[in-house]
């Protein structure tokens, strides 16, 4: 275990700052906010043309061969900026339950054009009924003559905005468990309706009456999708929690240099040890939500799937609730600017508002994380 | 940055349990390791660490310790802590050892680190005064020069352990006329000095661990003084920031979250193992999530700590809020999941057993005083105040 970055992750680290800070700065991306679109598509070739895109991917399907790590490097950095282009739905969670669950043939057809930016996949696997976890799933997969027939609904798909095909967990009536099937986002049948969300990211609700896709849209086995999707989750899930941890850094320094300039009974508030004790609970809560986010990656590395699972729970809920403490304080500490829609500050707590919500709320994860334990005791 | 295991680590971890196994009596464990053991106890084990060539875990070769890394100390004290054997004298062993080593003179060396070897010369700390807490350097504990002797009057209070120590490293007022800080001096003291008296303060815990100890016309030879006059505040920013990983005391959160979960598969309700209660198995995983975070968070102040990064000792006051306060929370918890024996004072496992047994004392007997107890962790080691007040400046220059 080392907690220190390599000369390469250094350089991985660097050059994700200096395209934030240089091309995404706050002005920048409100533009991309008013443009009301998942950031843009030139970016998302930057993205790929700078190798963000396949550095946790395998060299056999393009990618860099790198880890998880790269990947939480990654995030961290465009959670610093609040990047809109959606990294963690396309390039980790998507693209790591394909991996995870896709043959060999599967694989070696569609994990370059993930690695190169030319084909984006989105993971429509949440319903009304599993709030952001990956159970149960209603949606039907009707085997007919060479395929499958679809009828259902997926709630809240991430990434969806520009995704040529959808990753989609089903039932297959004669196989038992959960099974996933890539399915394109044109086929008849399928409507898509595009919804905003509070951090200016877009997500879709999927309908899905009675689409047909062929037998070679199934990703692994029948009935066999669910460790491969809780894989994919995991890896998501991680990546998110880094976001949040870079967004948690950026809110601390920007609330720091306020806390300075800002003057109030002819001193700077920072002078006032109320605000002074304030801004040590909040470096002390990223500090254990970073420290989370090492357990997580720890787990991801060395432990077993319920383990893994329990773990990555365990730090979606902690990281979770430090982003949202830690970016409402952040407003709290710039009075009234921190409430307007121009000022940064509110749009980090955004970001953190929804990001508890996705894949699986911290109150979810938490009842997970607490049945994993109960399992645990009854052994 | 990497997550692989650490192969080195987990071998050194098999030799110590290997030790613990193989070398260590069966009445030295199964202890409770909350407060200090008996003088007894430590004797033995100290004796037995030091037949080892584990005398001094925590220092360096050059001073005869065992030289190892911080994360490999860290791993002695978990399998210590996991095995329960009784605990070594912190006082000479984390503070004063490494200021001997650092500033004492050969013949102040020869006197006091053998007695460290053979555990029969236990320390205790005066640094506290009644109007000296956080403001330690307003202290005002006199020792004035009289040839070779100084004279020593005054009180120092919250000297844990004063009525079981042979000695003690005190800070006292040399100089009334330079800056405060300038003024103070550190000096070693044998507790059988006349003029030395020791008043037993009774905590909220039900035992005696605190006292407060007065100095009246006491003589301490001049030999005695480490460093120099007015040294004793530099001396002292040394001491404090010897250690940073182990102020979170991870062992005792980790033996709290194994207690925690024995009461919820011991107790009953409706028919059930507490743990089946939803209130209780949410309660179980905020907690965990919450040690799993500190563990690491422990791991990263120690590796700085190793680099001797100054970071460690910003991260290491964040970890000492937090863990201090996980601490708090994880007792409160255990005496919570009691509910009706929660309330109940069981005697100090410290003291004889009760005649007629009380109702489940094998798995109540001591949550209490632990609970009780840790109220102190917040205050002792620089309050959390005083630690916010320490990262406001130090990571914001606020």
């Amino acid at each position: 275990m080392d907690f220190e970055f390599t000369s390469e992750q250094r350089l991985l680290q660097d050059s994700l700052r200096r395209y934030v800070d240089k091309a995404y700065s706050f002005e920048a991306r409100t533009a991309l906010l008013k443009a009301g679109k998942d950031g843009s598509a030139d970016n998302w070739g930057l993205f790929a043309a700078n190798g963000w895109l396949m550095a946790a991917l395998p060299e056999e399907y393009g990618g860099l061969g790198g880890t998880l790590v790269d990947t939480v490097i990654i995030a961290q950095e465009l959670g610093r900026g609040l990047v809109l282009e959606p990294f963690m739905a396309c390039a980790v969670l998507a693209a790591q339950t394909l991996l995870a669950t896709g043959s060999e043939a599967q694989k070696a057809r569609l994990v370059p054009q993930l690695a190169d930016g030319t084909y984006r996949i989105a993971l429509a696997y949440g319903e009304a009924g599993s709030r952001g976890m990956p159970l149960p799933v209603t949606l039907q997969a009707e085997p007919v003559h060479d395929g499958f027939r679809l009828s259902g609904r997926k709630s809240l798909v991430l990434g969806a905005v520009g995704a040529k095909a959808f990753i989609v967990s089903a039932q297959i009536p004669q196989a038992p468990g959960i099974s996933l099937l890539l399915v394109d986002a044109d086929r008849p049948g399928l409507t898509c309706q595009t919804l905003p969300l509070h951090d200016g990211t877009w997500a879709q609700a999927l309908h899905f009456d009675g689409v047909e896709v062929g037998a070679d849209a199934l990703l692994g086995e029948a009935g066999q999708g669910l460790s491969g999707l809780r894989q994919g989750l995991a890896n998501g899930i991680v990546a998110l929690c880094a976001e949040l941890v870079g967004g948690m850094e950026k809110t601390i320094e920007v609330t720091a240099d306020y806390l300075k300039v800002r003057q109030q009974f002819g001193v700077p508030i920072g002078s006032f040890q109320a605000l002074q004790h304030r801004m040590a609970d909040m470096a002390a809560e990223l500090e254990l939500a970073r420290s989370s986010l090492h357990a997580a990656l720890d787990a991801m590395a060395n432990d077993d799937a319920v383990t893994r699972d329990r773990t990555v729970s365990a730090s979606k809920m902690l990281i979770c609730r430090a982003a949202k403490s830690v970016c409402g304080q952040g407003i709290q500490l710039h009075g009234g600017i921190g409430m307007t829609e121009e000022y940064l500050v509110g749009h980090y707590y955004k970001r953190a508002v929804v990001a508890d919500l996705l894949l699986g709320s911290s109150d979810s994860h938490e009842a997970a994380c607490a049945a994993a334990l109960q399992a645990q005791l009854r052994a | 940055m990497d997550f692989q295991p650490d192969a080195s680590l987990e071998a050194f971890r098999e030799q110590v349990r290997g030790f613990l196994r193989d070398q260590v009596p069966a009445d030295l464990k199964g202890q409770q390791r909350c407060t200090r053991s008996p003088r007894e106890q430590i004797t033995r084990w100290q004796k037995l660490l030091t037949e080892r060539g584990w005398g001094a875990p925590y220092w360096p070769k050059e001073h005869g310790g065992t030289g190892w890394s911080v994360p490999q100390i860290l791993v002695f004290d978990d399998e210590c802590s996991a095995a329960g054997t009784p605990t070594l004298d912190g006082f000479v062993h984390k503070m004063l050892g490494p200021v001997l080593n650092s500033f004492a003179t050969p013949e102040q060396k020869a006197e006091h680190l053998p007695p460290v070897f053979n555990g029969e010369r236990l320390w205790c700390q005066g640094f506290s005064e009644p109007g000296a807490g956080s403001d330690l350097a307003s202290l005002r504990t006199r020792a004035e020069r009289d040839g070779d002797h100084y004279v020593v009057n005054g009180q120092k209070i919250w000297t844990s352990y004063a009525h079981d120590a042979d000695w003690i490293f005190l800070l006292v007022r040399t100089n009334m006329d330079v800056k405060k800080q300038a003024g103070i001096s550190f000096l070693l003291v044998d507790m059988r000095t006349p003029g030395i008296t020791v008043r037993p303060i009774r905590s909220i815990d039900d035992a005696h661990h605190l006292n407060e100890t007065f100095f009246d016309n006491v003589r301490v030879p001049v030999a005695n003084l480490i460093g120099g006059e007015g040294q004793g505040w530099n001396i002292t920013k040394f001491l404090l920031n010897n250690e940073h990983a182990t102020v979170a005391d991870l062992p005792e959160l980790k033996r709290y979250m194994r207690e925690l979960r024995l009461i919820g598969s011991t107790l009953q309700v409706d028919d059930q193992p507490l743990f089946e209660q939803p209130g209780f198995a949410l309660k179980l995983a905020r907690l965990d999530a919450e040690l799993q975070a500190i563990e690491m968070l422990v791991q990263r102040v120690a590796r700085l700590e190793q680099q001797h990064n100054p970071a460690s000792h910003t991260l290491g006051s964040i970890l000492k809020i937090r863990a201090t306060e996980l601490q708090q929370r994880m007792t409160e918890a255990q005496i919570e999941a009691l509910a009706d024996y929660g309330a109940i004072a069981y005697p100090h496992p410290h003291e004889a057993d009760p005649q007629q047994p009380f109702p489940q004392q094998a798995l109540a007997r001591g949550i209490s005083h632990d609970m009780f107890l840790r109220r102190a962790s917040t205050i002792y080691g620089g309050t959390s105040e005083v630690q916010r007040g320490i990262i406001a400046k130090m990571l914001f220059q606020l």
